[in-house]
């Protein structure tokens, strides 16, 4: 179980409108999906900041299944965040975009690329290996990512509008990719604005208003 | 599944803590660049305790002196940015003209053609034999004998304008090449004027750029000294670089010098500082990059194709003929570049000592940018500029005041020729320090917010990160940088002229030497060796890094991996390391 107990963070400054305080209380269990939405600046990045490393809390825990992870760096999390984009590096092809996920040096083995070729065709993009993220339109290189995301293997994951701007085909090409994370007790946490999305895969939602979650909705 | 802490149990190469080895490397480096620099002002003021400022404008030859450095590069600078404006708006309003490719390499070559090497030519065109002297005999009425606006002021001004106005108007061009496409599309769907056009993007894409643009082509005008060197003379058009070789090489008036070279520092800093507090930090030399398609512009029909073409003839007229004429002078003396055994023993001393002062000024700014923006992302902006800055110090500082300061810190220990070679090659690294790293700043810093957090969480850090993902980014800025490092230092002539031996020169002594003995042939022939090197160093190493790492994927099917980066096939271990 993932809880977050008073977990807070201030900014110095703000955009007009933003919020400048954040306090987070919040539990999810694993193989479970929990949709988080609000207005922009309400601190639904903050969020997911705090959670995957990329910012340090003031105060308040941050533990899974009982250790606490609050000052562990990003690296030692066991957290795989998809974007809305820049999810890839543009000059590396998608192989090795995916491969840096189960290698960070990239000595991948013969089973390593195997389950890559297995992964990429899963999302139907079996002939596309080689490809550069340029050579790749929007749908494909969110694919790509969540391919990358499931051949990591990590405990939890945090979707941050992965959807944004997709097709209805591409998008519940990646519902299915997210469902199964969750059947493998996968945690994810998952923001987006949009309805459909939210209905397909979350089983409990929370909505941030201020730099609080307020209301749950089973 | 992974537990969540398994990920960081690498070797410390692969990691973050490999980070920690930045900073001290980096401190190393501006120990070693403020020992170099302030140390060898320090050591001249050491050796001028009797240095007298009001000597300055008691003495009327040294005020000249001063009023002639001053006049010349202001007009130097006025004359070479307001015609770059010109240029690089002409430029960018015409992405496609047969030729223009060649012109922006030309241009991109300007700051490192060497400037003896760029004096041959224009004495060759513009002096009392050249061919310009040729075509003005025909003009009415019957003909103007013997033009010598080649030397003294017009001179002067005429080659700091070759040198410094294609420099400024290839990095304006580039200033405008970076604004958005959509920006251009709309200038053109809009069908602006050539007016409006200039008011709503042109001038705010140059605008921010002048001050330090300014700044660089006055530095470079006021310490200027091949050139005032050769085209000046007397109080009447010297400057305060000759005036301090002068006072150092014959006079041995360390009083003087220490004063000079303080004065010239003064001057310049200010000028920086100033500079620094009103303009951008976009790159001063040209980093590559390209265009977005042409755009057809309401505003280059008509009539202003014509002007247009008059402004591109212009510059190819400054530009060209007297490099066209090193090449044909450099034909003719050919067969004595064959039978001369000296010549090539120069260029390959030139190489040699290129090659090293090339690596120095690469691997000092790799070191200094490295740590400064290690420090910038971890929120220590003001110690961040200043390590930058201290890269920054040396454009300031006098090569000769570099020069003489080592010398006289080092000179109970220096002894043969090679250790007056090997402080040549440190000068030389530390002024390529400067254009080094404006070249790689973009490509050290390279990776973006969220690419960093994305390598943070892929645990790609130390080796890997450096491998995979910063230097396919960084090769070719590198390369740039190399090259501008071994160019720069192939035509040095200002420190080469206090250090080197004249029975051991490189080829810019040598090219000195030989016109100092009215050996036109021969020198002919050094100068275009000496082109055709500088030539030759930017192409090679601009071909080596032009194609883009190919990664080639392997079925998982085999055992083994084959990794194919820019024609290298690297072979990984069948299994994967152990995990934890």
């Amino acid at each position: 179980m993932l809880i977050a107990d008073a977990l807070s963070f201030h900014y110095s400054r703000a955009e007009p409108g933003q919020t400048l305080d954040f306090c987070f209380d919040m539990q999810l269990a694993p193989g479970e999906c929990l949709a988080v939405d609000g207005p922009s600046g309400a601190g639904k990045s903050t969020l997911l900041n705090l959670i995957a490393g990329f910012l340090t809390p003031a105060t308040g825990q941050l533990s899974w299944k009982g250790e606490d992870i609050t000052r562990l760096k990003p690296w030692q999390r066991g957290v795989t965040t998809v974007f809305q984009d820049h999810n890839l590096f543009d000059h590396l092809p998608v192989w090795a975009n995916i491969g840096l996920g189960m290698a960070a040096d990239l000595r991948l083995t013969a089973e390593h690329r195997r389950r890559i070729a297995e992964g990429l065709e899963q999302v139907g993009m079996a002939e596309m290996t080689e490809r550069l993220p340029g050579e790749l339109s929007g749908g494909q290189r969110q694919r790509v990512a969540l391919v990358r995301a499931l051949l990591r293997d990590t405990p939890l994951l945090l979707l941050d509008e992965p959807f944004t701007g997709l097709d209805r085909a591409n998008r519940e090409t990646l519902w299915t990719q997210v469902e199964s994370l969750k059947r493998r007790e996968v945690a994810v946490l998952l923001v987006s604005h949009d309805v459909e999305d939210v209905e397909a895969l979350a089983d409990r939602r929370l909505r941030l208003v201020n730099g609080r979650l307020l209301s749950s909705v089973q | 599944m992974r537990p969540v802490t398994e990920c960081h149990h690498q070797p410390w190469w692969r990691r973050a803590e490999a980070n920690r080895l930045i900073l001290p490397a980096a401190l190393v480096a501006v120990l070693l660049v403020a020992a170099v620099g302030l140390g060898s002002l320090g050591a001249l003021l050491m050796q001028a305790p009797n240095m007298d400022v009001s000597r300055l404008w008691q003495e009327p030859w040294l005020s000249a002196i001063l009023r002639f450095t001053l006049l010349q590069a202001s007009l130097s600078t006025l004359l070479s940015l307001g015609g770059g404006v010109l240029v690089a708006v002409v430029l960018a309003r015409r992405p496609v003209f047969p030729g223009r490719s060649l012109l922006l390499r030309v241009m991109e070559m300007s700051l490192v053609i060497p400037s003896l090497l760029a004096l041959f030519g224009l004495v060759a065109v513009h002096g009392r034999q050249g061919w310009a002297a040729s075509l003005l005999d025909y003009l009415p009425p019957g003909g103007t004998s013997s033009p010598a606006y080649l030397y003294g002021l017009s001179g002067i001004v005429l080659a700091h304008v070759f040198f410094n106005l294609p420099l400024s108007a290839r990095v304006m061009l580039q200033a405008l090449e970076q604004a958005p496409s959509a920006h251009w599309r709309l200038v053109a769907q809009l069908g602006l004027s050539r007016g409006s056009v200039w008011r709503t993007l042109e001038w705010p894409q140059i605008r921010p750029l002048l001050p330090r643009l300014a700044a660089l082509v006055f530095t470079l005008c006021f310490t200027s000294f091949a050139i005032v060197m050769t085209l000046g003379g007397g109080p009447g058009s010297s400057t305060l670089e000759v005036a301090l070789y002068q006072a150092l090489k014959y006079d041995y008036d360390l009083a003087l010098a220490a004063l000079l070279a303080m004065t010239q520092l003064l001057i310049c800093l200010g000028l920086w500082a100033l500079a620094m507090k009103a303009g951008s930090h976009a790159p001063l030399v040209v980093a590559g990059g390209t265009v977005a398609g042409p755009v057809s512009r309401r505003d280059a029909h008509g009539w202003r194709r014509l002007s247009d073409a008059v402004v591109v003839l212009g510059l190819v007229g400054l530009l060209l003929p007297p490099l066209l004429a090193i090449v044909v002078a450099g034909l003719g003396g050919v067969p004595d570049l064959l039978g001369d055994g000296g010549i090539w023993l120069a260029a390959l001393r030139s190489l040699a000592m290129a090659s090293g002062a090339g690596l120095g000024a690469v691997m000092l700014a790799l070191l200094l940018l490295a740590g400064s923006s290690h420090l910038r992302q971890h929120g220590r902006g003001l110690l961040a500029s200043l390590i930058e800055g201290s890269g920054q110090l040396i454009l300031v500082l006098p090569a000769l005041v570099l020069g003489t300061g080592l010398f006289m810190l080092l000179r109970p220990g220096l002894g043969s020729d090679l250790q007056g070679y090997a402080l040549v090659v440190l000068v030389n690294a530390l002024m390529a320090l400067p254009f080094a790293m404006q070249v790689l700043r973009a490509a050290v810093t390279g990776l973006s917010g969220a690419q960093r957090r994305l390598a943070d969480q892929l645990a790609v850090h130390g080796w890997s990160r450096l491998r995979w993902l910063i230097w396919p980014n960084l090769r070719r800025p590198l390369a740039l940088a190399m090259a501008y490092g071994m160019t720069l230092s192939l035509g040095d002539f200002s420190v080469i002229a206090l250090f080197g031996s004249p029975s051991a020169p490189t080829l810019p002594m040598l090219l000195y030497q030989q016109l100092g003995s009215y050996r036109w042939q021969s020198a002919a022939a050094t100068a275009l060796l000496l082109l055709v090197l500088v030539v030759l160093v930017f192409a090679v190493l601009s071909a080596l890094t032009r194609k883009l790492p190919r990664y080639v994927w392997r079925p998982g099917s085999v055992d083994t991996t084959g990794l194919t980066s820019g024609g290298e096939t690297a072979t990984a271990p069948a299994t994967r390391e152990e995990e934890p």
